[in-house]
């Protein structure tokens, strides 16, 4: 226990766990960018709807904003993967776990994307 | 790395929360874990929530009118706790993996416990008074 190993986990391929922590370090530099545009440069602490559209006509923060979604879904499912996956469960059950997480996360991800595109679509006049 | 090999899920789940492996390493993977946990639900209610943007400015506008009560702000707060300590833990791990710092990864958890208690309080007192 003294000198613990962080890195990829048994089920976890390599490739895996190097998108989880580029993922994770990626979000840090995005998520502080979201809290100065989205809170504290807001007047009482959140945007109102206006504001959101007015903000996502930014090409640049249209790009940051799917890669937000995109990386914290990714990330969370990941890591919610290998928590599972310390549990050691069976082979049936982790395939099953593969397929629902990604299917989930491609879903998220969609969504997300569309409703990003949607509210930019609300300020062309 | 931690043995948890034997017992059904819920026994080995239910090993994070034993005593008996309480080190300060222990306390940062179970930390690592539950803001983890919580943050991926936070991320999916964020996501489900946000839908009212769709439905367009009286929808949305009327949920932030209700987002600035205080039980809302509580949970805001406890996301943003959970942010700084996934956060700050999540890039001593990165670093340590790389070996960079990996002699000195305790001392480096107790300074990520104690800068995320301290950022969390500025950010709560912050909150509360808006």
């Amino acid at each position: 226990m003294n000198n613990t190993f962080y890195g990829p986990r048994s089920g976890e391929s390599a490739w895996l766990w190097f998108a989880k922590a580029l993922s994770g370090l990626v979000m840090i530099v995005i998520l502080i960018i979201h809290f100065i545009a989205n809170h504290f440069a807001a007047p009482n602490g959140l945007l109102s709807y206006a504001d959101i559209v007015r903000y996502y006509q930014n090409p640049l923060v249209l790009a940051m904003e799917i890669g937000f979604v995109a990386f914290a879904v990714s990330h969370a499912l990941i890591g919610l993967r290998g928590i599972i996956l310390d549990l050691k469960p069976g082979a049936a059950f982790i395939r099953v776990i593969n397929w629902l997480f990604t299917l989930l996360g491609a879903s998220a991800i969609i969504y997300g994307i569309w409703l990003i595109l949607t509210i930019a679509g609300r300020g062309a006049a | 790395m931690i043995e948890i090999t034997k017992g059904s899920l819920l026994g080995r789940a239910a090993k994070w929360f034993d005593p008996r492996w309480r080190t300060l390493n222990m306390l940062g993977f179970i930390l690592n874990r539950v803001t983890a946990i919580g943050l991926t639900l936070y991320l999916f209610l964020h996501l489900g929530v946000l839908s009212l943007l769709a439905q367009g400015a009286k929808a949305y506008d009327g949920f932030i009118a209700l987002a600035h009560s205080p039980v809302f702000i509580f949970g805001e707060a406890l996301v943003v706790a959970a942010g700084f300590i996934h956060g700050l833990n999540g890039i001593r791990i990165a670093l340590n993996s790389f070996g960079i710092g990996a002699r000195y990864q305790k001392a480096l958890l107790v300074l990520v416990l104690v800068v995320a208690l301290a950022c969390s309080l500025v950010f709560a007192v912050r909150m509360f008074g808006a």
